[in-house]
């Protein structure tokens, strides 16, 4: 079996606001020092899959600058490594990947340049840990077509995901696509194992007539009828953070020190990119409480319940609390971030007030539907003036200055977008 | 004009006790992330300087593990980049090929500076300093020295700890005194050395320096008055680490609100081999104040005064105070570390007391090295729970169980070998 892993790394993430609209959803900071794809792409070195494509396509410098050559995952190899796959004109073609499957058509040669027979497909955007190597063996035992991972979900979440029903072999009978009536608990990770030609014939058989060819949607679908598809079942944490709401739950859960994501076993290692930093220092005065703190913080204030990226500066007398703050933001003297996700590079003025108020349901006027549970987003790079008093579902857009809240005053009040 | 550094990183650092039993003294962690040979290593690459050799002899395992290719100073190069230079025999089975001393270690190397280095900077691996070595080069040239060492300002009660000097107005070294024991000078050298290739090569291989093994003691004070020797003035943070009480006080002033060694605003990175590990994480009941902390870490209890290196682990109910922890060592529930210095993947068991009580009777076997009530922790020694150590106490590496007389052990004494 030759095994080739791809990962789709190309989405908008727009439900994550302004934490994607520099940077693509798998280049989003988590956790402090990881990037969200250091999971997914950690999970393939782990499982001895050194043969990585990521197609990328929206906002990629972030991510290319993350990836660089691979060096963090040890993945600069001489053969095989890490491969950055971005969309490509050719002669008679000229088109942007329409979609998931779509992608991976485009990039169908890289497949066959690496004599790949079986290759998984891997989502960039999704926090799990996860070896592969079972569902792979599985796979190859059952000489299936297809490996879909499975995992039980809440009933009320069955609309979100692909449910499948199988027989008492595992073999899928039946796939739906976000179903409103869902037979099943039994949900699509977006983590597959396919045999390579068979998808390649399935891709070009419907590649016609879909311009959004989607595994999802298309390709799965048409092949439950005709192929051997079989579920993996997958026991262990994973979790999709693409909205606000999710991606700060998630984050909140593991300052708690009771998430199930144990990010400190020495058996299964994230990598990242890293600066080198010096190590976090606190005090004279200050304190940390129920947090994670990257090396190269600054704390003379009091935090709690909070996750701060590398070079986060926490000025005395400030509070930061319920947030997640990112690489080398600065705190002012007496501010108080609440309930908030601070970009990079941001400035918080002194005195300011961040997330005021008691009225965390008041929806941010511009995307209600999305912003309507408290947390203010401060875009990167944002300035916010000192002794503002700001409320909650609050967005400041990336790099705006003193003069964007010049209309306002002293208070700006729930749900404003300021840019 | 091309340059080559050679760091003098085989020394025994015996003063430092366990913490040197298992690595050198170059190797010994600092500042939580760091390794002490980090700082010139890094100085040597800020200044523009990527061609490094390191000259090892004393338990060099931990060393070169650090080292390996180079890769966190960017010296994994193709031409150039650093190398570690051990000791070997000149013909076959040649015994008491050691080296005997630094000008000696020197000597054994000359062969590895490439024909086209104009220069040679000589540094020591065991000093802590932030330092542009660019304008020292630009001195040296500027004088049309043979050699020039740097030299800082230091105490007069500390001046037989050096070598003192005394210069000119235009910087010629006019006198050159090593260890005096009484001396008008103030001004010491660091160990730092520029020498013209061709002086360097003379002063090792001619003369009567052919047999001395001693650059600061031997070869220094006859070039001195031989050849043009400059001094150059160096006004930042320098120590020399090599005694428990210089190594602990230099980690603390880490901990001050501007620290003179400033890691986190000088815009001069030290890089050093990092493993891949978390955010620290901070516990519900943790109280942290005043301290150093490195990915890795998980704080249940309570930290004050003191530098954490990756990895540590505090349980709730534990306390530290005013102490060193490296790497991976676990602190359990109950335990309290005073003033000690623990070194790597220790454990201190639950309910155990380290550095206990008011009693500072020296250590009995190292009266001159630990006698300012700091104990020192072996790497992967395991403290029983409910034990109590006193002060000025030693506990050998891998010391275990077996080797604690019984659950009591009074200031002054070493356990294990």
């Amino acid at each position: 079996m030759r095994v080739v892993a791809l990962i789709l790394a190309g989405g908008a993430g727009t439900r994550l606001g302004v934490l994607s609209d520099q940077r693509a959803k798998p280049a989003v900071p988590f956790a402090g020092r990881f990037r969200i794809i250091d999971f997914t792409l950690s999970n393939c070195v782990n499982s001895g899959i050194f043969d990585v494509g990521i197609l990328t396509q929206y906002l990629p410098r972030s991510l290319n600058d993350h990836i660089g050559i691979g060096r963090p995952w040890d993945l600069d190899r001489s053969r095989g490594g890490v491969r950055l796959l971005q969309p490509y004109q050719g002669r008679g073609h000229k088109d942007w990947y329409g979609g998931t499957a779509d992608a991976v058509l485009q990039n169908l040669d890289y497949l066959r340049d690496h004599r790949a027979d079986t290759v998984l497909i891997l989502s960039g955007d999704h926090i799990y840990k996860m070896d592969y190597r079972p569902m792979l063996r599985l796979h190859e035992e059952r000489r299936a077509d297809l490996t879909v991972a499975v995992m039980n979900v809440r009933p009320d979440e069955t609309d979100r995901f692909g449910i499948v029903l199988t027989d008492d072999a595992g073999r899928v009978t039946q796939f739906l696509e976000k179903p409103k009536e869902a037979p099943s608990t039994l949900a699509n990770m977006g983590v597959y194992v396919f045999n390579v030609n068979a998808l390649a014939e399935r891709m070009q058989a419907l590649a016609p007539k879909h311009t959004d060819l989607d595994f999802g949607k298309h390709i799965i679908p048409s092949m439950v009828e005709s192929h051997a598809i079989y579920t993996f079942p997958f026991e262990g944490y994973w979790v999709d953070v693409g909205t606000v709401d999710a991606y700060w739950e998630t984050s909140m859960e593991l300052t708690s020190g009771q998430s199930k994501l144990n990010l400190y076993d020495p058996a299964w290692v994230i990598h990242t990119r890293s600066e080198e930093r010096p190590p976090a220092k606190l005090g004279p005065v200050g304190a940390a409480r129920d947090s994670l703190v990257c090396n190269g913080c600054t704390v003379r204030g009091e935090v709690s319940r909070s996750v701060l990226s590398p070079g986060v500066y926490v000025s005395p007398g400030a509070v930061v609390r319920d947030s997640i703050i990112m690489n080398d933001s600065w705190v002012g003297p007496g501010a108080v971030v609440d309930r908030c996700i601070l970009d990079k590079n941001v400035v918080v003025g002194p005195g300011a007030f961040l997330g005021w108020g008691d009225d965390l349901s008041t929806p941010n006027q511009r995307y209600p539907d999305r912003f309507n549970t408290g947390p203010t987003i401060v875009g990167k790079g944002a300035h916010i003036p000192a002794n503002r008093c700001i409320g909650r579902n609050v967005v400041i857009q990336s790099e705006v200055d003193e003069a964007a809240f010049s209309a306002f005053g002293e208070t700006i009040p729930s749900g404003t977008t300021i840019e | 004009m091309s340059v080559m550094a050679m760091i003098l990183a085989g020394g025994e650092g015996p003063a430092l006790s366990v913490l040197t039993a298992v690595r050198s003294e170059a190797a010994v962690p600092f500042g939580g992330k760091y390794r002490i040979i980090d700082f010139t290593l890094s100085n040597c690459v800020n200044s523009d300087i990527f061609d490094v050799a390191v000259l090892t002899q004393y338990q060099p395992r931990s060393l070169n593990d650090h080292i390996g290719v180079g890769r966190p100073w960017d010296l994994d190069r193709t031409s150039g980049g650093v190398r570690l230079l051990q000791p070997y025999q000149r013909t076959k089975g040649e015994r008491g090929a050691w080296q005997e001393g630094t000008a000696d270690a020197l000597r054994f190397n000359l062969e590895s500076i490439p024909a086209a280095a104009d220069d040679v900077l000589i540094l020591a691996g065991d000093h802590i300093y932030m330092m542009d070595y660019r304008p020292l080069l630009r001195f040296h040239h500027s004088r049309g020295a043979e050699m020039t060492m740097a030299v800082r300002q230091v105490p007069a009660f500390d001046a037989h700890r050096f070598g003192m000097i005394a210069a000119d107005p235009d910087g010629q070294v006019v006198e050159y005194e090593e260890k005096p024991k009484r001396t008008r000078s103030t001004t010491a050298s660091m160990g730092i050395y520029v020498f013209r290739r061709s002086a360097l090569v003379a002063a090792l291989t001619a003369g009567p320096g052919k047999q001395q093994h001693n650059l600061g003691g031997e070869v220094i004070p006859a070039l001195v008055r031989a050849v043009k020797v400059y001094a150059y003035p160096f006004q930042g943070y320098w120590a020399d680490v090599g005694t428990i009480q210089a190594y602990y006080e230099a980690n603390m002033a880490l901990l001050g609100e501007s620290p003179a060694l400033d890691l986190h605003t000088s815009g001069w990175v030290i890089h050093t081999r990092s493993e891949e590990r978390p955010a620290a994480h901070f516990g519900p009941e943790s109280r942290v104040g005043r301290a150093l902390l490195c990915d890795g870490s998980q704080v249940d209890g309570t930290v004050t005064n003191s530098v954490l290196s990756p990895g540590v682990r505090v349980a709730a109910g534990a306390t530290v105070r005013d102490s060193i922890i490296m790497t991976d060592a676990v602190i359990e529930p109950g335990a309290v570390v005073d003033r000690a210095i623990v070194d790597k993947r220790v454990v201190i068991g639950a309910n155990a007391g380290v550095g206990a009580g008011e009693t500072n009777t020296p250590n009995l076997k190292w009266p001159e090295r630990l006698n300012t009530g700091i104990t020192v922790v072996g790497k992967r020694a395991v403290i029983p729970p409910g034990a109590t150590i006193g002060r000025n106490v030693v506990v050998a590496p891998y010391a275990a169980a077996k080797d604690f007389p019984g659950s009591e052990v009074a200031s002054g004494e070493t356990v294990g070998r």
